[in-house]
């Protein structure tokens, strides 16, 4: 049973949504015309954010990756996320490539800057790399948690 | 709920034109792919990101080569999103091998998100050294 893992309903979000399917198109039809090629993709790695009652969580979508290589800091609000990997290493010096099909996997080192809300503690973030996603959360504040009150009947 | 390829998906339904209503559901993805050709076979990497090894599924059919992930929950039960830029829930691409390839000998590999498929060449279509003997 599949469930949506989040839903678009940003409408700002959907118009940059679309605005990257209309330049994939452009991109697409006049560079390389390839047939059933990769489609929705984000040049960075793709990053989704979502709060429970206690915490903010991160994911960040990132396959291939050397954990030792991932670079987290906090600054302020602003949390830096920073690593990278080689593609042409993948094969190992020892395979004799003639030649490629296909190269539409992203290579190089990426850095993505995620401005956090406010009302974190940001002295305890947790981080886990797995199946090519970055998991990150920080807590809330204790003020900030959202608390149930219970309503008492006389 | 809608069917799509077999499985079923929860889908938004509230509110929206059904083209909304379409782009709003959780996508299949195409994974970008690198394909690299050796001397001894073809290989295929595939970004597949969240797809642990046993939601994964590889086929040939033919000379098709189909490729299938499923990405595992791994959020909270009661997590509201508060922004978002992948809403792909499961991958799938096919490819069309050609002739040469020995489609016994196919091997795959899950590591970090990443596929790794090797395709060996059949032995008759192989580079093969011809040692020339001068008299």
């Amino acid at each position: 049973m599949l469930r949506p893992w989040f839903s678009l309903s940003d409408p700002i979000w959907q118009d940059f949504d679309r605005l990257n399917r209309e330049m994939e198109k452009i991109f697409n039809e006049n560079y390389f015309s390839p047939a059933g090629a990769a489609s929705s993709r984000v040049p960075m790695p793709a990053v989704n954010i979502g709060e429970t009652s206690d915490q903010v969580l991160i994911y960040l979508f990132a396959p291939g990756l050397d954990p030792k290589g991932i670079d987290l800091t906090v600054e302020k609000n602003m949390l830096t996320i920073s690593a990278g990997r080689d593609t042409a290493k993948e094969l190992g010096e020892e395979a004799k490539v003639t030649g490629y099909y296909r190269k539409e996997r992203f290579s190089g080192k990426f850095r993505r800057v995620i401005a956090l809300p406010e009302g974190l503690d940001t002295s305890t973030i947790g981080a886990k790399y797995k199946n090519g996603i970055l998991s990150i959360s920080i807590k809330k504040k204790e003020e900030e948690k959202t608390k149930k009150i219970e309503v008492k009947v006389d | 709920m809608a069917k799509v390829k077999g499985q079923e998906m929860a889908v938004k339904t509230e509110g929206g034109t059904p083209q909304e209503q379409q782009r709003l559901r959780p996508v299949v993805v195409t994974p970008p792919v690198d394909i690299y050709e050796l001397e001894d076979g073809v290989v295929l990497f595939a970004d597949m990101p969240g797809v642990p090894k046993e939601n994964l599924d590889v086929q040939v059919d033919k000379n098709v080569l189909t490729i299938k992930g499923e990405i595992s929950d791994i959020v909270p039960s009661d997590i509201s999103p508060l922004y978002v830029e992948f809403n792909g829930k499961a991958y799938e691409r096919a490819f069309t091998l050609g002739p040469d390839v020995d489609v016994s000998k196919i091997e795959a590999t899950m590591n970090a998100g990443v596929l790794k498929i090797f395709l060996p060449k059949s032995e008759e279509v192989r580079p093969k050294k011809i040692e020339v003997t001068v008299e």
